[in-house]
């Protein structure tokens, strides 16, 4: 995506002009959402008039597509970037929302899969990475950034790992773009192996949300196979999530030990700072649902409500991914995350065909 | 990037993007558990 619009210092201390400047990108992300939606239901709608059998596309792919079309052919002006950026928030509005459809009980089974699986695959993405960094002589902070991103997640993991250790702006844009066009691979790719290998929802989810680096990426890859899918797809990237601070932290003292980046004074209040709150707020409505708190028909609400987030954070991922912007990085660190990607697709999908065998997933 | 000038904004409106989400999504909780949201279609 293209640089934000800088506004001047006045309307920047009032908060309400700071919100009333992202409503037009917003909006935008409501209408390509809703479109995408609408497109689904009508031609799902009219192939059953016809008697058509027709393979549904699913309102992840058309909103995603949408954004795609818009932003790779047109000139969006710059008064919708900083709503469109808000897909961030809708996402992790998202994710809190989703908490209503799992119990405690699901988070714990699943969640504790989750975490060890998570604990191997992070430490297998590091290693691949690092090794893949040295064999094709990427700078050494740039290959630090693309193992932060690709073992934990993705952009946000990047952006946090980038002040922890001094990284340069340049490095920090080739291993986000390379990131971000994995990404949009892995939306097309990960259904169809999911599809071709007959993985049961959960096993699917289990590894879009291992494998997958960008948690928006991840939850439209889920959601891409089927609802269930993406549900899991969410827990799984979540609990990859919560390591962020953990991992940044152990680059920060790795890079502070070399003398190329500031020492961490408070290592607590560091891995505070760097710990996703979202996970909190899945965890809690996650219990309020559990203690019932609330009704049948509440949950449906909030499982809905989370749905409609998703939807405007599958608009934005389309519309922030430019592959023009993405080609002007260069080929190298694309070539490393690629082969990383793949090798990592293949450890975290054998991780869980285990999983799968162990505890019928 | 538009990302980081998003947490900015958020950061600059005393949280951050996270708690931000977090509370917005409590509030939405909130309203429907006291009825005033009462159906959310799909």
């Amino acid at each position: 995506m293209a640089a934000s619009v800088a506004l001047p210092s006045q309307e920047a201390q009032n908060p309400f002009v700071s919100i009333a400047r992202f409503i037009p990108g917003v909006l935008l992300l409501a209408a390509i959402g809703f479109a995408g939606k609408t497109l689904e239901q009508s031609i799902n709608g009219y192939a059953k008039a016809h008697h058509l059998v027709i393979p549904n596309v699913e309102y992840v792919l058309w909103a995603i597509a949408i954004g795609l079309l818009i932003s790779n052919t047109l000139t969006i002006p710059k008064l919708f970037l900083p709503g469109i950026a808000t897909y961030e928030f809708w996402l992790k509005a998202g994710i809190v929302l989703l908490g209503a459809r799992f119990v405690v009980g699901d988070v714990l089974k699943l969640g504790g899969i989750s975490i060890g699986l998570v604990v191997l695959e992070i430490s297998g993405s590091l290693l691949l990475m690092t090794a893949l960094g040295r064999i094709f002589k990427l700078r050494p902070k740039l290959t630090t950034l693309l193992a932060v991103g690709s073992a934990v997640c993705g952009v946000s993991a990047i952006i946090a790992a980038k002040g922890a250790i001094d990284a340069d702006d340049e490095d920090s844009s080739f291993a986000i773009a390379a990131i971000l066009a994995l990404g949009a691979i892995a939306l097309v790719t990960f259904p169809l192996i999911g599809h071709a290998l007959h993985l049961t929802d959960n096993a699917y989810g289990l590894w879009a949300g291992l494998a997958v680096d960008n948690t928006a990426e991840a939850t439209a890859a889920g959601a891409l196979f089927s609802d269930a899918a993406g549900k899991v797809a969410v827990l799984a990237k979540t609990t990859r999530n919560a390591t962020i601070g953990f991992v940044v932290l152990g680059y920060a003292i790795y890079w502070a030990s070399r003398g190329q980046a500031e020492k961490v004074k408070n290592k607590g209040r560091f891995l505070w700072e760097k710990f996703p709150k979202f996970v909190l707020g899945f965890l809690a409505i996650s219990l309020l649902v559990s203690v019932h708190v609330f009704n049948k028909e509440q949950v449906g609400a909030l499982a809905n409500l989370s749905r409609w987030a998703f939807l405007l954070t599958f608009a934005g991922v389309g519309l922030r991914t430019n592959f023009r912007e993405m080609s002007k990085q260069g080929l190298r660190p694309f070539i490393v995350g690629a082969l990383g990607e793949v090798l990592i697709a293949v450890l975290t999908l054998g991780l869980v065909v285990g999983a799968n065998a162990i505890w019928k997933l | 990037m538009s990302e980081e000038k998003l947490a900015t904004t958020a950061t600059r409106l005393g949280l951050s993007l996270d708690v931000w989400a977090v509370i917005t999504s409590l509030v939405l909780a909130l309203l429907v558990r006291a009825g005033v949201l009462k159906h959310v279609p799909w």
